[in-house]
């Protein structure tokens, strides 16, 4: 490089006590209107790693330069300070303040008491207009979408005059084209000059927009390519340290009879507002029905509704023809439904209690003497033995704490769990959510396993590219309601988009 | 040099670091406490000597101790059942005087009548049904209704302690110039077990307690559930557990614990029912539950040094002339410093030399 790096990062380590090395010697560094991808699995040290150079934390060793200068940010403030901006997956908006309030805190001048409201909201038309952002000053946060609220927050860096801006798994709540909207203000900033540092673990959006990607594995940079000399399944390579392929192997299976049926399904939020609307869906053995949607369209309100977790308004959940729409969840578990939770963690399983008394979650009757009401723990603490042992989850012993497992290992626990009570129908919501590769393979392959043992599954999620992958057919769910259904086989992408964004699409496909 | 506080990557959870944790706290609430000693010229060392000496190591004072732990012991498992179910009460005061008043006024009615044999059984099943329905009501409000079961609870504490009041000075008031109710019949109180010592079988009623709520919430599948609604409430009704109706068990259970010290504290030791009886230990109890992790074993033991500091501590006040209030302050401060100590699980002290710039 001949050019001066805007930011360069020389040999940073940082280590947590007593043995995690978050970042081990990495170097890199992002040049002026560069967008740079920083590539890794969880765990990988990509977070770590932008947090100490926007000051979060601070480093055990290596050095930090700006414009070849070096510095030391000891805290956030230091950073906007010489041009850093940081956007986390969480917003950190005011929700019922305006746009230009939200940006005028903290960094506009006081006219008086007050911000300059005003002069805020012209300035941010004109950056507006000159990035292509279309973000209306006036507007109240709450009311915006998702993706419009990010570029509230690019546009809040850029009125700090940001020269860097780190944009952390910007993807995770977008549609696919918000995607594409981001990704075009991106090209834009980077055309005025701006540097760009995008942290993710999609390989498709490392190809799409970075110009130069820095991989990341174990907390030591494994790797920088410029993204137009390399392709994925290299990357992927890089960043796990093996080959991969994320393509499920699919077999056909025979569609059997209709297990899960649900008709005109009406469920309330938690404020009394409806959430799903009139929705029915058919769920067939041996098929993978996907539910694909943008977080926060009535998915997890249906998959409540469905395993009786929250009441039903009106409507009707029949499981083999019987209606169950006002069973407990006990109740369904004895008629062999299980559920995955998006929530492994606080509704999957209970952090403070073992492996073992977590394989018996739901099942603690079972695994039990005297008519179900002394505690069998011998026979506990073999069927989590024989868990662990199935689903290659990595743990010292059956008599470790849930909590302290991986995301991975206690999603292949809480899976295991519920298949092994052999089900009928397995209602999985948000499998894959945050799961490393090595993790999503697992995962993957035990739901087709499921399927091909004739189970009806019900496939939550708002990762498209897992719908596409597993999914027979494919319902769209907007505002509480499936808007369309399609084949899973040669589902296009672009309509899939549409739809989730409400548009509903002239059908295709068998439905 | 400068000290600084370090986040432990994950808290130091193995038995020994939670003993030393523990010891080191007690050690150092006692040295805190020794400094108290200074200006009365007295000997730390001397004064915690006849401190422990008295409370442990004599016939008569051991005696004292546990007489003093038993209700704190039942009070303790209730602390236990309830908490560790999710179910914040703060009701034990009320719940032991509502079982002191079940068990006194069954003693007057009819137990000059009954062998001792078939009147305690009794006179405990009733304290507990009463104490469970007293504490039910409050678990009724939450599982029900929605209610906070943190404020209600408490409140019903001065409900039963007026109750007291107007039993002793009205229906229960015995002749007198004192607003206490009638002796109870000699047959009805608590047996001593060491004699020449005030230890009476109030001990082992607290004990047998003890191994039964520790089977129940090791071993049973109600005590699973019960554990994992005090987790996880999510946790807990995805797995099909019926959590406002295991909140309603604990609820009844917690409160008929708490009121079996109303009958070891009247039958073992006041042989009356007075205004102000038990007070205090429906909250102390509270505390040794708390220092004692909510686990039962810790729990007695939290209980029986508690008693013995009580009672040590008396004796070091007569012994060396320092007042009583000393006792509290170190009381105090072994709890506070206790309670904190699990700060040094998640975080270490390290120090810090500063380097030339």
């Amino acid at each position: 490089m001949t050019a001066t790096p805007l930011v360069e990062l020389r040999g940073i380590y940082k280590r947590f006590p007593p043995d995690v090395r978050a970042n081990e010697d990495v170097s890199m560094a992002v040049a002026p209107g560069e967008i740079l991808a920083v590539l890794g699995e969880n765990g990988a040290g990509k977070s770590t790693l932008m947090q100490i150079l926007y000051g979060v934390y601070r480093r055990d060793a290596g050095e930090i330069l700006v414009d070849g200068v070096p510095v030391e940010f000891a805290n956030p403030g230091d950073a906007i300070r010489h041009g850093i901006g940081m956007i986390h997956q969480e917003f950190m908006l005011v929700r019922s303040f305006s746009v230009a309030e939200n940006v005028a805190m903290g960094t506009a001048p006081l006219k008086g008491e007050k911000f300059d409201v005003r002069a805020v909201a012209a300035d941010l038309t004109a950056l507006a207009q000159k990035f292509g952002l279309g973000v209306d000053p006036a507007a109240i946060v709450e009311h915006l979408p998702v993706g419009v609220q990010q570029r509230v927050e690019i546009l809040k860096l850029l009125y700090r005059e940001a020269r860097l801006l780190i944009l952390d798994e910007p993807t995770a709540v977008l549609t696919p084209q918000e995607v594409a909207g981001l990704f075009d203000v991106l090209r834009a900033l980077k055309a005025a000059g701006k540097s760009i540092i995008i942290v993710t673990h999609k390989l498709r959006e490392v190809m799409d927009i970075s110009d130069r990607v820095t991989v990341l594995r174990d907390g030591r940079n494994v790797g920088t390519r410029i993204t137009a000399e390399t392709d994925e399944p290299l990357l992927a390579r890089l960043m796990v340290g093996r080959d991969v392929l994320l393509r499920a192997d699919k077999q056909p299976t025979p569609r059997g009879r209709s297990r899960l049926s649900v008709a005109d399904l009406s469920v309330a939020g938690h404020d009394g507002e409806l959430r799903v609307r009139g929705l029915s869906l058919d769920v067939h053995g041996g098929e993978i029905l996907g539910v694909a949607g943008v977080d926060g369209n009535g998915q997890s309100e249906l998959v409540e509704a469905l395993f009786g977790l929250r009441p039903v308004v009106s409507g009707q959940v029949a499981l083999d023809g019987e209606d169950v729409t006002r069973l407990s969840p006990a109740a369904r578990r004895t008629a062999h439904m299980a559920y995955l939770p998006a929530d492994r963690r606080n509704v999957g399983s209970v952090g403070d209690l073992s492996i073992t008394d977590n394989a018996v979650l739901g099942a603690q009757r079972t695994f039990a003497r005297f008519g179900g009401r002394w505690r069998d723990r011998r026979a506990a603490a073999a069927h989590a033995s024989a868990l662990i042992a199935r689903f290659g989850i990595r743990a010292p012993g059956p008599d470790f704490p849930a909590g302290k497992l991986s995301g991975g290992n206690l999603q292949k626990l809480v899976l295991g769990r519920e298949v092994a009570r052999d089900p009928g129908v397995l209602v999985v919501e948000q499998p894959t959510r945050g799961l490393d590769v090595g993790a999503i393979e697992t995962v993957w392959a035990e739901l087709l396993a499921q399927r091909a043992q004739g189970r009806a599954i019900l496939l939550i999620s708002a990762e498209l590219e897992e719908i596409l992958n597993l999914a027979d057919r494919i319902a769209v769910i907007f505002d509480g309601r499936i808007v369309g259904t399609v084949a899973g086989a040669g589902a296009d992408v672009a309509a899939l988009g549409l739809m989730m964004a409400g548009r509903p699409v002239a059908q295709y496909g068998a439905a | 040099m400068i000290l600084r506080l370090e986040r432990r990557l994950a808290p130091a959870s193995s038995p020994r670091a939670i003993f030393f944790a523990n010891a080191a706290a007690i050690v150092a609430a006692l040295v805190v406490g020794g400094l108290l000693f200074l200006p009365f010229h007295v000997s730390p060392l001397t004064a915690y000597a006849d401190l422990v000496g008295e409370a442990f190591f004599t016939a008569r004072g051991f005696g004292y101790t546990v007489t003093e732990a038993a209700p704190l012991i039942l009070v303790g498992l209730g602390t236990v059942f309830a908490w560790r179910s999710g179910f914040a009460y703060l009701g034990f005061q009320g719940a032991l005087l509502v079982g002191a008043v079940v068990s006194t006024w069954l003693a007057l009615q009819i137990g000059a009548s009954l062998p001792f044999a078939l009147f305690l059984p009794l006179a405990l099943a009733l304290s507990f049904a009463a104490g469970g329905a007293w504490s039910g009501l409050v678990g009724f409000a939450r599982a029900r209704l929605g209610g906070t079961e943190v404020l209600v609870s408490l409140m019903m504490n001065y409900v039963a302690a007026l109750l007291v009041q107007y039993l002793v000075t009205g229906p229960m008031r015995a002749d007198g110039d004192l607003p206490q109710s009638a002796l109870l019949p000699r047959s009805t109180w608590l047996p001593i077990i060491l004699d020449g010592t005030r230890a009476n079988i109030g001990i082992f009623v607290a004990l047998v307690a003890a191994v039964i709520v520790g089977l129940v919430l090791r071993g049973s599948v109600v005590g699973y559930e019960l554990i994992v609604t005090g987790l996880s409430p999510r946790a807990a009704r995805f797995g099909g557990i019926d959590v406002s109706g295991r909140t309603l068990l604990s609820s009844v259970v917690c409160g008929g614990l708490g009121a079996l010290a109303g009958p070891v504290e009247v039958l073992g030791n006041q042989h009356r029912l007075l205004d102000g009886v038990g007070e205090g230990l429906g909250f102390v109890g509270i505390v040794a539950a708390l220092l004692g992790k909510l686990t039962v074993v810790g729990t007695v033991i939290a209980s029986v040094l508690y008693g013995g500091l009580t009672v040590g501590g008396n004796a070091m006040q007569r012994h060396s002339g320092l007042p009583s209030s000393v006792i509290l302050v170190i009381e105090a401060l072994i709890v506070l410093l206790v309670l904190a100590s699990d700060l040094l699980r998640s975080w270490r002290i390290v120090f810090v030399v500063r380097q030339a710039a």
